[in-house]
């Protein structure tokens, strides 16, 4: 049986395809041009976006605001150069991110889990500060210069390796990484865990009346998307060898939860996208003005006040409605909907 | 034993600075919590209106304005913006199923296209404007510029008329009302549209004083707003979302355990300290030290 959520993933998948193919021709065409640096921004772009990714999963299916993820992210980050510095090998230093980021957002998700909307979102909000501000002030972490100079490595797949500077290589490389992290979303929505998940965001309540424990389906969901962020974030010194307590910050925080809504919240897809948007809108109107941020500002308004559901949300419904009306039980598809119950807030 | 110059010197001033501190932080993180407790609405944008009142203050100023006409225009000019705002944006999205994370995402966009115009209007550097009230005082061997003691002055009238108009006049009880209960509110007659409007733009009004005020002490530059604001939610939390006592309290002793705190720290790591305060009261008690505005 074909619920709403399951078309609504589906019409995600065909976005993501085209994606998909879209980013391969980009390849193909940066390749013939002898382009390095939009492939390297679109590389960029792609690691911002599994932190959009990991926004738009809280946001959008456990209803939870998060204006901290860049914690997880930077912790991801800088984990993986502290390994660099030491031994140049890229799984290693993957390895330490996914400790780093499962300790710190157990942790991390035990705090922030005790409260709720839009507490949730202000106590993400300066926790992500307080990390900032105290790798900011560790001189062993490099304090406000962060860490610089990190080497170019190698990466080993299991029959060939690559080097990190090759822009065709390493951008493949992330694209596989972070079209993984969406596949891995999607399928998670699909477990019971993961409509545990979704049933917290439309009633809480009944969540545990039914016998799940909120508290572990919360914190599973919190740390799921600390890992996409922090593996995203992991890949960031191997792009651009340096990294900062910016990485940390508000401002990257924010950028992602502008990906997210702007791309579409719910639609996952949607965040990636939105992160390459407005990566690409920064790059070619800082090209003539450096006053960017407002034209991001005002088209981030204009999708909150008149186009809710984001930019690839908005696509996703058409795609959709043509999936229903293709369907031979239209009205069987209707029934259940996730959207449906309005989600309590604090 | 503490000696009576360390006392003098050093444990005074930073007293005087942090009240300073404090009642500047008092008046900004005010219209915050006058703006969450009836509206509902986490203002992203709040900081933005404060470094908007400094930079207001600045061109007021560069035009050959007197410092006492700029603080009573200041608050003026930024009211219509402040309706504006609540008429064009806020009110659109109010029944909204989401509206705290849909006011609080328009607050957020808004906060970042007023940073990059103050950025094109005035450019990126740092404005230092003079003080206008120069000299200081000795009080007790303590030596405090009339500055400060004019803010903390000012700022504690401001203060007081702002908790007298909430507890104290007929205005104040239909404020409470409505944040108390908005719609038996409305059934008994009180334009509740017209008191959230109101009410927002009064808090941004105090937000443009406070940046008017402490232009001279601070110094005014486009991202001002960023880093008092996340010390203004602080206080707001830890005093209570809403609450107007619970804003003075925690301003007071934030902004001391700030100033002091330094003394025995590096002064970077106050700032971590503080917003650790904030997570601490988030986890274990959310609604702050007093409750909201129109709950007793």
């Amino acid at each position: 049986m074909l619920d709403r959520l399951t078309i609504s993933m589906r019409a995600s998948h065909v976005i993501a395809l085209t994606f998909f193919a879209v980013a391969l021709c980009f390849a193909l065409i940066a390749t013939l041009l002898g382009d390095t640096f939009y492939m390297r921004l679109a590389s960029e772009a792609l690691i911002f976006g599994g932190l959009a990714l990991s926004v738009d999963f809280l946001l959008g299916f456990v209803g939870q605001l998060s204006l901290g993820q860049a914690l997880y992210f930077g912790i991801g980050a800088y984990a993986s150069a502290l390994v660099l510095m030491q031994v140049p090998s890229f799984w290693l230093a993957l390895g330490g991110a996914i400790l780093a980021v499962l300790v710190s957002s157990l942790i991390g998700g035990l705090i922030v889990n005790r409260v709720r909307g839009i507490y949730f979102a202000l106590i993400t909000f300066g926790l992500a500060q307080v990390a900032a501000k105290v790798v900011y002030n560790t001189r062993e972490l490099g304090a406000s210069d962060g860490i610089i100079g990190i080497p170019v490595i190698n990466i080993n797949l299991l029959f060939f390796s690559f080097s990190a500077a090759n822009p065709l290589a390493f951008f493949l490389f992330v694209l596989a990484i972070i079209m993984g992290f969406y596949l891995l979303a999607a399928w998670l929505l699909e477990t019971p865990a993961g409509r545990a998940m979704i049933a917290i965001r439309a009633n809480e309540q009944r969540v545990a009346f039914l016998g799940y424990s909120v508290r572990n389906v919360r914190l599973g969901a919190y740390v799921f998307a600390a890992m996409i962020a922090g593996v995203s974030g992991a890949l960031y010194p191997v792009l651009r060898g340096f990294v900062s307590p910016e990485l940390m910050y508000f401002a990257t925080s924010g950028n992602a939860v502008i990906a997210a809504i702007v791309g579409g919240v719910g639609t996952l897809i949607g965040a990636i996208i939105g992160s390459i948007l407005i990566v690409g809108a920064k790059s070619v109107i800082g090209s003539w003005t450096e006053h960017h941020v407002i034209f991001i500002g005002i088209l981030f308004m204009a999708v909150v006040l008149f186009m809710p559901k984001g930019i690839f949300g908005f696509i996703r419904e058409r795609i959709e409605m043509r999936m229903i009306r293709k369907a031979s039980a239209p009205t069987e598809a209707k029934t259940s909907d996730e959207t449906g119950v309005a989600g309590k807030q604090a | 034993m503490i000696d009576a110059d360390y006392l003098q010197f050093i444990l005074a001033p930073q007293v005087i600075n942090g009240l300073v501190l404090g009642v500047a932080i008092v008046l900004v993180a005010l219209g915050l919590t006058i703006i969450f407790g009836l509206l509902d609405v986490i203002n992203m944008s709040h900081g933005e209106f404060y470094a908007i009142g400094a930079f207001g203050a600045l061109a007021l100023a560069s035009v050959g304005l007197n410092f006492w006409v700029i603080l009573v225009l200041v608050p003026i000019l930024m009211i219509p913006l402040a309706v504006l705002v609540e008429r064009l944006l806020i009110s659109r999205v109010f029944s909204t199923k989401d509206r705290h994370v849909t006011t609080l995402l328009l607050t957020f966009g808004l906060a970042l296209i007023a940073e990059d115009v103050l950025k094109i209007i005035f450019g990126p550097n740092t404005h230092r404007p003079d003080t206008p009230i120069s000299g200081a005082t000795e009080i007790f061997g303590i030596i405090i510029p009339n500055y400060r003691m004019f803010l903390i002055g000012i700022g504690s009238l401001i203060i007081g008329a702002v908790a007298y108009t909430v507890y104290g006049t007929r205005l104040g009880a239909m404020v409470r009302a409505a944040a108390y209960d908005r719609n038996m509110a409305a059934s008994l007659g009180v334009p509740v549209r017209l008191v959230y409007t109101g009410a927002f733009a009064f808090g941004v009004a105090l937000a443009g004083i406070a940046g008017a005020l402490l232009a001279p002490l601070y110094s005014v530059f486009p991202t001002m707003g960023r880093d008092f604001i996340l010390l203004a939610f602080t206080v707001v939390i830890v005093g209570g979302m809403g609450s107007i006592w619970g804003a003075l309290v925690a301003g007071l002793v934030l902004s001391q355990v700030q100033a002091l705190a330094s003394l025995f720290i590096p002064p970077v790591w106050t700032e971590p300290i503080v917003f650790a305060t904030m997570i601490v009261f988030l986890m274990f008690r959310p609604q702050g030290l007093f409750g909201k505005i129109g709950h007793a």
